[in-house]
């Protein structure tokens, strides 16, 4: 007879203070010790910041020794949902990526556009169309890096957040050559939607499903096409090549758009394009042709805001969404995967009433992509309400990202409808060292609650 | 010897053909890009091309390039305005960027001549200016908008699957901005944050000029209906309803939407669409574009409905002449266009509703050809009551020749009246209580100008159309007590709340307005109504914003949509999953 699968018997998850970032630290407990005499595992969900806290700087190499301290001093598996900095910036960190290189992670799980060396005859459902894309994204990366560089580090305004957002799409080579050795030493893999996980293995009791991403086979629309055809960003490489972007963007050029409605702005319009004219409009005729090229270079910075935006959609749905079943309990994890990545999954809610089942019953979910306004679907949220109110965890900080309303992160929006379905709990306004800890035994009836 | 007056020879033109992309780049006709030949209103042009309305700047942002403006004007041997690009290659369709130029000015210039046509006046821009930038290559991007703030249409150029793509070769992309540009000048405050119907009004407009102008096209419609027997005639099911709605014409953006939306087959395919019938409380039905899509399948389902009734008298033995059969359907698609653009004049100058176009369409039509022969009202009435868009209340829209009393014109200058907006101000002044407008809000008259049209009998009509706008700027708490104020006044003792996301300090700003119509004597005609005291909208409104995030950059609401300077239609044009984001 076969022995019996050990059963966990309780779960804690930790979200750590990042500031805007990702830090996770799922921990599960069984009665009695397994095979290597440890009665836990632990899972560790991205490690990354951008932006420390309003309160405080925040160190990765300190949340690196919370998190050794949290797991007794082993890592059973690593999860980076994806490459964005701020889910991984934590491992390019000497000191951090020591304590966590001492923690010993014996899995390293990654989406499958981190794969290495993807063959030409690499088996469906990645094809061609998937190929292209990382080809398509890698591209993008050089693009990105190319425009953070010509914007340089000048200080405040439109064009630093396009510089800063373009800095955000860069392509981490640290933090990766790590996690790639980590890879090497002990065991990997890189998932898509449908895949089946070795973490089932590596924790007993914890069933895996993988919502996403789906890969472009799979699911065409998950990044769009532009995005992911690699002649779109050479096209915008050779203009950043060209030096144009250097000059638009001259430093000493007022900025007219600080991000505040005209209305409200001190300068009026005019004032504020008659404090320079870049040198590049001054070849241009004195009239009506001068007049217009001052005012599109205000266009032309929004347009590079909206290509680079187009990358960043484009990486956060590489997102890994992964869907964990704990005894009677399901986790959430979505990472920053968008509406286009989540599409693969809702598409099928109408005919699969079991995946409509298991989403229902869902009793933690992290909240995707910072709060942002298109990461958490409105019908993912519809499935929950007064007879089932999950718990969600909110990593961020206010400020961050977004120059207006529409583009803040959290979206003010969303928040107020997770507080009201959920039991909300936020990293805002969290202490240097504290961490939202929630618990739960694995039996059913029983929720989450914060220790 | 003196030239006689039937000598053409020293005739004006009104009017000089200009080739321009009858469809877009990937729609073709025996293996060559679908032209067409079009008039377009003449002008002196200078190069550019430049004209009295529209100045083609050649800037591309992206690569900060200028062109040379060019030079359209050519004459011919016989001394009169020619065609340089009569008969263009399609290489040089796709490369000269000179016939770029003579494309977006041609398709700008045709479609405010519409405009201006169907209302009988020179219309203004949104803007303090009178001509409006065309920039055919602004940059690289896979959009094209207008901005009011910098003047202009704006147009892209993308590369996609190998293939690059100029968004200002397509054509109705080029009529969709352009319609965007003149409804601004006709009604500047449909930019102003409001019900979800305005935004959704300015998409579907410019969608349902863009089309229509392309269906007017007789070139297009022969094209799309197919290739003759020996006779001219095709079978009569190419003409049948379903048909004409799938048929090509009928889908938006071709070639940008192709290769925006992966293949779908163009950005929006809007005749024949069925919404579901709760569509106004689904949050998908709130972005714009998807929800313009109701008001312009309505239109679009009219059209299949008048071009396939004016077939059915030319059918003989199950065919029709394919050349009558296109020339009928260009006829509808303009009829149509003008009753649509003439319903401008009669909506409200704030806060618009779907169900204030009908009203405007169906008693601008009624006014200038009071008999509906051909049943063009009844259908389109028809097509709209199915998409669950009826007549608005009829205190909306009021006939005041049927008021009780008669409105007080003492000291009033009916000349005045006809362009003057201190002397509507007077009138509205002088009759508030008639006209029941509340003095103690603020109010401006925003703008008085005369039309002139004709109708069918060939009578001319003539009217004068004032619009004005009356603002309040109170706390959120205070329109609470307002509106509870006004609901009492108005018999109704619903309780008056608020989003939770508007804190009660929360500065918000409320508008309502009305447009009256005078006639050729100055008299009041037609007054179309938003009160501002109308508690229901104005929460509603409130609601509406607070639920979609719309607060400007100093977090007030009704302000501002808090887009960034030149930016309220740039961002519009992407790709959405509707009603899933927040």
């Amino acid at each position: 007879m076969a022995p019996r699968k050990p059963r966990p018997e309780h779960i804690a998850v930790r979200m750590y203070q990042v500031g805007f970032g990702d830090c996770f630290l799922l921990s599960v407990r069984y009665p009695k010790p397994l095979a290597d005499g440890r009665a836990e595992r632990h899972v560790l969900i991205d490690f990354g910041s951008t932006h420390s806290p309003l309160s405080h700087k925040v160190d990765m190499a300190d949340i690196a020794e919370q998190i050794a301290d949290d797991c007794g001093g082993r890592l059973d598996v690593m999860v980076v949902t994806h490459r964005h900095k701020d889910h991984l910036s934590g491992f390019a960190n000497d000191e951090a990526a020591a304590t966590v290189d001492s923690l010993r992670p014996g899995l390293i799980v990654r989406p499958w556009t981190e794969t290495p060396d993807l063959h030409a005859d690499a088996a469906a459902p990645v094809g061609a169309a998937s190929r292209r894309l990382l080809t398509g994204l890698s591209e993008g990366h050089a693009f990105a890096g190319q425009l953070a560089a010509a914007i340089g580090d000048k200080g405040g305004g439109l064009r630093d957040r396009v510089r800063k957002l373009a800095d955000e799409q860069l392509k981490n080579a640290e933090a990766i050559a790590r996690l790639d050795m980590w890879a090497e030493q002990a065991d990997s893999e890189y998932l898509h939607a449908g895949m089946a996980s070795k973490m089932e293995d590596v924790v007993p009791g914890m069933s895996v499903e993988v919502l996403g991403p789906p890969t472009v086979e799979q699911h065409p629309d998950v990044v769009n096409a532009r995005a992911r055809n690699p002649e779109y960003w050479m096209l915008y490489q050779g203009f950043v090549a060209s030096g144009l972007p250097n000059a638009t963007l001259d430093p000493d050029d007022h900025d007219p758009d600080g991000g505040a409605d005209p209305e409200l702005a001190g300068a009026t319009e005019e004032e504020a394009f008659a404090a320079g004219t870049a040198t590049l409009e001054r070849d241009i005729p004195a009239g009506p042709a001068r007049w217009l090229a001052t005012r599109l270079r205000n266009q032309q910075v929004h347009s590079l805001k909206r290509i680079v935006r187009s990358l960043d959609d484009a990486l956060n749905n590489t997102s890994l969404i992964l869907a964990l079943t704990i005894g009677h309990k399901r986790l959430l994890f979505p990472g920053d995967g968008q509406i286009e990545n989540w599409r693969y999954t809702l598409d099928r809610l109408p005919k699969d009433k079991a995946l409509g089942k298991r989403l229902r019953s869902v009793d933690l979910y992290k909240v995707g992509h910072h709060g942002s306004r298109n990461a958490t679907p409105r019908s993912l949220l519809d499935l929950w309400g007064d007879d089932h109110r999950p718990a969600s965890l909110l990593s961020t900080r206010t400020d961050a990202h977004g120059d207006s309303e529409a583009t803040a992160v959290p979206r003010a929006t969303l928040v107020s409808a997770l507080k009201e379905r959920t039991d909300f709990h936020s990293t805002e306004g969290l202490a240097k060292g504290a961490t939202v800890v929630l618990e739960t035994d694995v039996a059913a009836g029983e929720r989450f609650s914060r220790v | 010897m003196a030239k006689g007056v039937l000598d053409e020879s020293g005739l004006t033109p009104q009017s000089v053909q200009m080739t321009i992309v009858a469809q877009d780049p990937d729609v073709l006709r025996d293996g060559r890009i679908l032209t067409a030949s079009v008039r377009v209103p003449a002008q002196h042009l200078d190069p550019g091309p430049a004209s009295a309305r529209f100045w083609v700047i050649d800037y591309d942002a992206s690569t900060g390039q200028l062109r040379e403006p060019a030079m359209l004007t050519v004459v011919g041997s016989d001394g009169r305005p020619t065609d340089r690009f009569e008969g263009i290659s399609d290489r040089d369709i796709l490369r000269d960027r000179a016939f770029h130029a003579q494309n977006v000015y041609a398709i700008a210039a045709r479609t405010l001549a519409a405009f201006e046509s169907a209302l009988g006046r020179r219309l203004p821009w949104g803007f303090d200016g009178h001509q409006l930038h065309v920039v055919p290559h602004a940059f690289a991007e896979a959009n094209a908008y207008y901005s009011d703030d910098d003047q202009a249409l704006l147009f892209g150029y993308f590369t996609a699957a190998d293939e690059q793509i100029l968004t200002c070769l397509s054509h109705d992309v080029v009529a969709h901005e352009t319609a965007h540009a003149v409804l601004d000048g006709l009604r500047h405050r449909f930019l102003e944050p409001s019900l979800p119907d305005q935004a959704a009004f300015h998409e579907a407009l410019a969608d349902v000029v863009a089309l229509l102008s392309v269906f007017s096209i007789s070139a297009v419609l022969e094209h799309a209906l197919g290739e003759p027997d020996a006779e001219g005639r095709i079978d009569a099911a190419v003409a049948a309803p379903e048909a004409v709605r799938n048929s090509l014409p009928l889908v938006l953006g071709e070639q940008m939407g192709g290769a925006l939306n992966l293949g779908r087959g163009g950005l929006r395919r809007s005749a024949g669409l069925a919404p579901p019938p709760d569509w106004r409380t689904l949050p998908a039905w709130e972005e714009c574009h998807q929800r313009g899509e109701v008001l312009a399948s309505a239109v679009l389902d009219t059209l299949v409905g008048l071009w396939t009734e004016r077939l059915v008298p030319l059918i003989r033995d199950g065919r029709l002449d394919r050349d009558r059969a296109a020339e009928e359907g260009a006829k509808s698609a303009d009829h149509l266009l003008r009753m649509c653009l003439r319903g401008i004049d009669y909506l409200p100058p704030v806060d618009f509703e779907f169900e204030d176009f009908v009203a405007a369409v169906l008693l601008a039509d009624t006014v200038l050809a009071p008999d509906d022969d051909h049943g063009y009202r009844s259908t389109l009435r028809g097509c709209f009551e199915r998409m669950g868009v009826g007549l608005p209340p009829a205190d909306r829209l009021v006939d005041l020749a049927r008021a009780p009393d008669a409105p007080v014109y003492h000291g009033l200058n009916f000349a005045a009246m006809r362009t003057d907006s201190d002397e509507v101000f007077r009138f509205i002044w002088e009759n508030a209580e008639w006209l029941d407008v509340d003095r103690r809000y603020h109010l401006n008259v925003e703008s008085v100008r005369p039309s002139t049209r004709t109708g069918p009998d060939g009578l001319v009509l003539t009217e004068a159309v004032a619009d004005y706008v009356q603002t309040l700027e109170v706390t959120a708490a205070e329109l609470v007590e307002l509106a509870s104020g006004w609901a009492a006044e108005a018999g109704d003792d619903a309780a008056v709340t608020l989003n939770p996301l508007v804190a009660p300090e929360t500065p918000v700003q409320l508008l309502g307005g009305g447009t009256l119509v005078f006639d050729q004597f100055g008299r009041a005609k037609y007054h179309i109504r938003k009160p501002l005291a109308d508690w229901r909208r104005q929460t509603e409104r409130l609601d509406y914003l607070a639920r979609t995030g719309t607060f400007d950059s100093g977090r007030r609401v009704g302000f501002s949509t808090g887009a960034p300077r030149g930016q309220r239609f740039a961002a519009l044009h992407e790709p959405t999953y509707a009603g899933e984001d927040w």
